[in-house]
């Protein structure tokens, strides 16, 4: 480096410390405060929105049909790609909030959102337009699940460990978390001498032209079953999984971060 | 000339506004018109796809008009061509009967093909007879096309002709209701069961959602000033601004949500202490053989006029049989042509696509040991209603059809016919 580099290097370093502490001065007036908690609104606001949008668009691309039905949500396939399809935007998303503003919400905000949202959208567009009950149509919960990985990331002060095991939970725990709201309608019932859950019955019974019953993924069949136990198998897969892929939306996250560094040196 | 400029004017105004009434009464036409042809994307496969693909006949929807809770029966016949064309996967391979109606406007509450139940998925081999009945009870009132429907895995949907069907308002005005009886004897309604505790649930969890991010969210400081703070400490220490109070709270939290998914898990079991995975599988059914009644038709060549107003075969035909045989209809693309001067087939209430004229046969009568080269013209202006004009940009020009005939004994035959067939420019 040359002895103007450094000597630039230094001014600017003075220039940032002295922003620093006004900044933090600023902290102690109260009509500075009262600007940083109307924008902090705005903020929440515009990043609120965006957010509930963005979920929305990719819950709705990657889990689709999984998320519409009742008749869809098995015990090895909805359990695995949900929690894995939501742990990209929140594993993209936790990395910056959680360095810049150490808030731990991203998780829960994207799943109580995405809850939100898709109640609204179901009731409109299956329920009030298209006719189907909504015991038919009802959306899922991930929102304790949300919760859990939040709660880590806080307890554990690290987005590493919480990974283990928040994100561990996240993935395993989807199946027992909705279990309340989807088991009535594993009730068996017996239709033209075959058996089907009550699921199953709705899903003959209310219309689909496109949605044929062979495009239900339901389970594919494995002769190395752990004792006939799907779930417990599907949780710890699932869970093992979704540790993994939150860490890569992590790693996703600070590139991101990191290109928006990169591009505040060139301005 | 004040006056007479505001009389032209008030011509020109007077003659405009019929223009626009005209163009909006064309304009809606239009659109009343494409919406129904949009709503059901009967002509919307290629020609050749459409007649080579599944022939339906004999189809009916009784009654025509109903009430909310009545009970309407669609049934008829369809034969998978033997001509199915090679670049599209097979209805041999994995199919589903569907009824091709505006969503969950009626219930299914039964269908079967040549006997076999149909709530599973299934597979049709080519060539053969398949019956079917699909009972449906009307659940919304309205005015629907419905048609029999096929989807085929990876190829889509094939649809079969539509007929009119009236719904009304049920007498009283109690809400609809779906009972179905499980296995344990308890009687549940579908259209309500299980919702309180759905939604029981979810208020919950929206609840335990908020109430966290009301606490991170609800305080002095919260994104500048932090972010501020962050800066001021460094990455290491960043995590000073985690107090004491937030760690605890995060603590009680984690434990509360999973002591309530828990509680949800262990509700579930004992509310629903019986349950079962869903259920999947694939069902066979056996087709029957086509009632050729021993005709044998070898078709020698075929065209079809470019304007797509006419289909002729030429074919050979030996009359292997005990009885005179009479050729009366011919069937592709979902539509009748029929032969006037036998006109066997009859044509039920509300029926459409029917060319009541559209066929004419060269022979009169094929007597038993005869064989004879017939001509048959299938001609309509329904080819251009349906878009068969667009025969000639399909990349594999041939053809298939149902023929259908008759003895003297009122006995109705048939067997599919195709081939390669041209275009005729004359
Ligand atoms: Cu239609």
């Amino acid at each position: 480096m040359s002895e103007l580099q450094l000597e630039e290097s230094r001014v600017k370093e003075a220039k940032e410390a002295k922003a620093q502490i006004l900044d933090m001065e600023s902290l102690n007036n109260p009509a500075a405060m009262k600007l940083y908690r109307r924008l902090d609104g705005i903020l929440i606001l515009v990043l609120f929105t965006f957010l509930t949008l963005g979920i929305q668009i990719q819950f709705t691309l990657t889990a689709g049909d999984w998320d519409y039905w009742v008749d869809w949500k098995d015990r090895r396939w909805w359990p695995l790609v949900t929690p894995l399809t939501l742990l990209m935007p929140i594993g993209a998303f936790t990395y910056g909030i959680w360095q810049r503003v150490r808030l731990p919400i991203m998780a829960t905000a994207l799943t109580t959102l995405l809850c939100l949202v898709a109640w609204g959208s179901h009731y409109l567009n299956f329920y009030k337009f298209t006719y189907f009950p909504l015991t038919f149509v009802f959306p899922a919960t991930y929102i304790g699940v949300g919760i859990l990985l939040d709660c880590a990331l806080v307890m554990t002060r690290s987005l590493v460990v919480s990974a283990f095991i928040g994100a561990g939970l996240f993935g395993a725990l989807v199946y027992p978390l909705n279990w309340p709201l989807i088991a009535a309608y594993r009730t068996a019932v017996e239709f033209n001498g075959t058996l089907l859950s009550l699921a199953d019955l709705m899903g003959y019974e209310y219309i689909r032209t496109t949605t044929p019953e062979y495009l239900r993924i339901i389970e594919s069949s494995t002769l190395r079953t752990f004792g006939g136990s799907v779930v417990p198998l599907t949780a710890v897969f699932a869970g093992f999984v979704s540790i993994v892929v939150y860490a890569i939306f992590l790693w996703v996250g600070s590139y991101v971060n990191k290109l928006v560094t990169f591009a505040k040196r060139i301005m | 000339m004040g006056v007479r400029a505001t009389k032209h004017i008030m011509m020109a105004v007077k003659k405009m506004r019929s223009r626009l009434g005209l163009a909006w009464v064309v304009l809606s036409a239009l659109v009343l018109f494409s919406g129904d042809v949009l709503a059901h994307g009967e002509r919307a496969q290629l020609a050749s796809m459409r007649m080579r693909t599944v022939h339906w006949f004999d189809t009916q929807v009784t009654p025509l008009q109903a009430k909310v809770g009545d009970t309407v029966t669609l049934t008829g016949k369809f034969i998978p061509s033997v001509y199915w064309p090679e670049t599209l996967p097979s209805i041999a391979a994995m199919a589903f009967l569907n009824v091709g109606v505006p969503g969950p406007t009626f219930l299914r509450v039964h269908s079967e093909v040549n006997g076999v139940p149909m709530m599973r998925s299934t597979a049709f081999p080519l060539g053969k007879v398949y019956e079917y009945k699909v009972v449906m009870r009307a659940r919304i009132p309205g005015r629907y096309h419905v048609h029999p429907l096929i989807n085929v895995e990876n190829a889509g949907s094939l649809i079969g002709k539509g007929t009119w069907l009236e719904i009304d308002k049920a007498d009283t005005d109690a809400p609809f209701v779906n009972n179905a009886t499980v296995l344990t004897g308890e009687t549940v309604d579908l259209e309500t069961y299980g919702l309180g505790g759905v939604i029981g649930w979810h208020l919950v969890w929206i609840a335990m959602g908020v109430a966290w991010l009301l606490f991170w969210l609800v305080r002095k400081e919260l994104f500048i000033p932090r972010f501020m703070r962050i800066r001021a400490l460094g990455a290491d220490r960043a995590n000073e601004l985690l107090t004491k109070k937030d760690f605890v709270v995060s603590a009680m939290f984690f434990t509360l949500t999973l002591t309530i998914i828990l509680t949800g898990y262990l509700w579930a079991e004992w509310k629903y202490p019986l349950t079962i995975p869903l259920q999947t599988g694939k069902v066979g059914v056996l087709g029957l053989d086509v009632p050729d009644g021993n005709l044998k038709i070898e078709v020698d060549s075929a065209s079809y006029k470019l304007d797509g107003r006419s289909l002729t075969m030429h074919a050979k035909m030996t009359n292997n049989g005990e009885r005179p045989l009479r050729i009366d209809e011919f069937i592709t693309a979902n539509i009748r042509f029929i032969n006037p001067k036998v006109a066997e087939g009859k044509i039920v209430e509300g029926e459409e696509m029917v060319a009541r004229n559209g066929l004419t046969v060269s022979v009169d009568v094929i007597n038993p040991g005869e064989t004879k080269d017939v001509v048959i013209v299938a001609s309509d202006t329904l080819w251009e209603q349906y878009r068969m004009t667009g025969l000639i940009q399909d990349p594999d020009s041939r053809f298939a059809g149902l023929l259908f005939y008759g003895d003297d004994q009122g006995k109705r035959y048939y067997q599919e016919v195709g081939g390669s067939i041209l275009p005729s420019y004359f």
